[in-house]
């Protein structure tokens, strides 16, 4: 098992959001948690990042058999965890390509790898912007500043790829995309599917399920999963609403 | 601002106040030119009283630094720097023109300029130019900065050291002239007072790169008095790096005026010092013209830097952009006092003023105090005033990349310096300007 969460409940701002969340996830899987608004998603993918304004009250997250709510952001990065935001931070004055070579030489000397020089670094990254359809442009500007939706959302994918991580969450990383946009960052997500490489991908619509196929589906309602299966169920969910299987849970 | 520092500072008033007029009249009477800006000067020293937290420019200021003791006048120093040192500070290449003042005297051996009256134009030294009667020079010098306070007043009225830079016509420099200011002294207490004179014709285009070093690590009195005229259609960029030594006070009286479709852009970074306070006066004298400031600070451990600016829209069509920011940490202070004034003429005037502050403690302090002060009616204007701590989700974002809290701290505040910095437009400047933000930030970051 990549990950394991037991019975997690959490708060923000002295309110629980998450009230006894379950989820197993093993390698090389893909995931997808669908739930309403407020039901806890964000909360969720917050949570096993490490963003600290969230308080986790009881329960477990095993990580590669380690305890993942012990470590800081910046170890479970190292450790192999990556997040995708919903809403990328605009960092100006910050140049997009001194921000990525500095987050994966810190990644790779946690590992125990060589830092990589400006010039490996260069040419690493050109063959990802290669790989995943992108323009160069985004490495001259400051990180996401100005950037629209779709390239935020690229820029994130970048960033993952680049990083190799063992578990991707993507937070709602469909949200305020048009078709297009979302196909670009859809096949960037798949280019990167592997068996060494398990993705919790998080969503409020179907939608995106029709480009990132998962293997498992849960709902996610009240701050529990109160359903589980295969992608199947992202379909019936299409069709029926949330409302449905609040229904069947209180029947 | 304590009732009882301001009591205190006007009560020692009689004693420094006549130490500087003393210093004045020795100057006065060892000088062999005068102008009428300088005599005019010396009567304004009668009259005029020490700085005082009552005083709307020198309400934030702390005052004990420049006023706690009275500083003696400089002396030239002719064998305490080599050609050596100065290739170990110049920001631009050896063999390129430039000027290298210490303790305010212009070292001609130092320098680097080329034969004189090449192209026409001109960078001597003040007291050469002000004592063989250089018409430009007796006609400018004094013409813009005026007895606005004890230390303007001094400068002027005791004028002689300094640069003079003339350029002609339509002479377009094609490289900077770098400016080395270095203090450097093994006694204490003692006061520079440099002045820089830049006259432009129309047309004319420069680069004036100027740093302040300090050497020694004695507590003096950096008084700077500049002075620039843009003639019509005239263009200059001065970026400014003050890196003095941590018991420095740096003051820099700084006037522009220019005349029409001129264009004026300067970048302030200060570093250094115990206690420096830069003034920006700036004024249109014709339409058309764009004046483009910018500064940066980096104020902490017992450290103060003030921002002041009067930039005065006196007749219509100009432009003018005024984007301060400032990091303040540990018991670090900033002071930001930005005023553009656009006159009932100054029609379809466009002014953008912003200073934004990050505070990375909580015993740093900033006051910041934008103002504008609009007569006309058809006029874009704005300010904007900001003042944080770094933001949350900000360090998160690095932090989830792998970035350690420390190097992501470090990282989000050179980024917000970054911007301001990046105007300079000359790398090496930029350069060693982010060594040095780096090498304290760091050691802030750790602590944070």
């Amino acid at each position: 098992m990549l990950l394991s969460v037991k019975d997690l409940h959490a708060n923000i701002n002295g309110e629980e959001i998450l009230k006894g969340l379950n989820l197993d996830m093993g390698k090389g899987e893909v995931h997808a948690i669908m739930g309403p608004n407020g039901s806890g998603k964000s909360t969720l993918s917050k949570v096993l990042a490490g963003r600290e304004d969230y308080e986790v009250m009881s329960g477990s997250v095993t990580y590669k058999d380690e305890d993942l709510l012990e470590m800081s952001p910046e170890e479970r990065a190292q450790q192999g965890v990556f997040m995708a935001f919903q809403y990328p931070v605009e960092l100006p004055g910050v140049n997009n390509t001194y921000f990525m070579q500095t987050a994966l030489n810190s990644v790779r000397k946690a590992r125990g790898e060589e830092e990589l020089n400006s010039l490996e670094f260069m040419k690493l990254i050109r063959g990802k912007l290669k790989e995943l359809n992108m323009d160069e442009s985004l490495l001259k500007r400051s990180v996401n500043t100005g950037f629209s939706g779709g390239e935020m959302k690229r820029n994130e994918i970048l960033q993952m790829s680049l990083l190799e991580p063992s578990l991707a969450i993507l937070d709602e990383t469909d949200s305020g995309l048009d078709i297009d946009a979302l196909r670009i960052v859809a096949d960037g997500v798949n280019n990167l599917r592997s068996p060494e490489r398990s993705m919790l991908v998080i969503t409020h619509y179907q939608r995106l399920l029709d480009y990132i196929q998962p293997d498992y589906v849960h709902v996610l309602s009240g701050g529990k999963i109160i359903r589980s299966g295969d992608k199947s169920l992202a379909l019936e969910l299409e069709e029926h609403g949330y409302g449905w299987i609040k229904e069947q849970e209180a029947a | 601002m304590s009732q009882g520092q301001s009591l205190s500072h006007d009560a020692a008033s009689p004693d420094v106040l006549q130490h500087y007029h003393q210093l004045a009249a020795h100057a006065a009477a060892t000088q062999t030119w005068v102008n009428p800006q300088r005599r005019q000067a010396l009567q304004a020293l009668e009259t005029i009283h020490l700085p005082r937290h009552r005083d709307e420019a020198w309400r934030y200021t702390p005052l004990e630094p420049v006023l706690g003791q009275p500083f003696q006048a400089a002396q030239r120093e002719d064998d305490l720097l080599t050609a050596d040192d100065i290739e170990q500070l110049r920001l631009t290449p050896s063999e390129n023109w430039r000027v290298v003042l210490l303790n305010g005297f212009f070292m001609a051996e130092l320098s680097n300029l080329p034969e004189k009256d090449r192209d026409g134009w001109e960078v001597l030294d003040l007291r050469m130019a002000l004592e063989q009667g250089h018409p430009q020079a007796l006609e400018h010098l004094g013409r813009l900065s005026h007895a606005s306070d004890l230390f303007s007043a001094l400068s002027t009225a005791m004028a002689s050291e300094g640069v003079f830079v003339h350029l002609p016509a339509a002479c377009k420099l094609e490289q900077p002239i770098e400016i080395v200011h270095v203090n450097l002294s093994f006694e204490s207490d003692f006061i520079t007072q440099p002045r820089l004179l830049c006259v432009m014709d129309a047309d004319a285009e420069a680069v004036l790169l100027e740093q302040y070093v300090g050497l020694s690590d004695t507590v003096c009195l950096n008084n700077q008095v500049q002075e620039v005229f843009l003639g019509q259609g005239a263009r200059l960029r001065q970026p400014r790096l003050q890196n003095e030594s941590r018991l420095a006070r740096h003051l820099t009286h700084l006037y522009i005026e220019q005349q029409a479709d001129s264009y004026y852009q300067s970048t302030t970074l200060a570093l250094g010092g115990h206690w420096s306070r830069t003034e920006f006066h700036a004024n249109f004298a014709g339409s058309g013209a764009h004046c483009d400031l910018n500064g940066f600070y980096l104020s902490g451990e017992q450290q103060s830097h003030d921002m002041h600016l009067d930039v005065i829209h006196a007749v219509p069509n100009c432009s003018s952009t005024e984007q301060f920011k400032g990091i303040v940490y540990a018991d670090g202070r900033a002071v930001f006092d930005g005023n553009i004034v656009v006159a009932q003429d100054a029609q379809k005037t466009n002014a953008q003023l912003s200073n934004d502050n990050l505070l990375l403690s909580r015993d740093a302090e900033v006051d910041t105090k934008p103002r504008l002060e609009i007569y006309a009616d058809d006029v874009q204007c704005s300010h904007g005033t900001t003042v944080g701590q770094i933001d949350a989700e900000t360090l998160f974002y690095l932090r989830s990349r792998g970035i350690p809290r420390q190097q992501a701290v470090a990282m989000i505040c050179q980024g917000f310096a970054g911007e301001i910095v990046e105007t300079c437009a000359w790398e090496p400047l930029q350069q060693r300007a982010m060594q040095n933000l780096q090498k304290q930030l760091d050691k802030v970051a750790a602590g944070l």
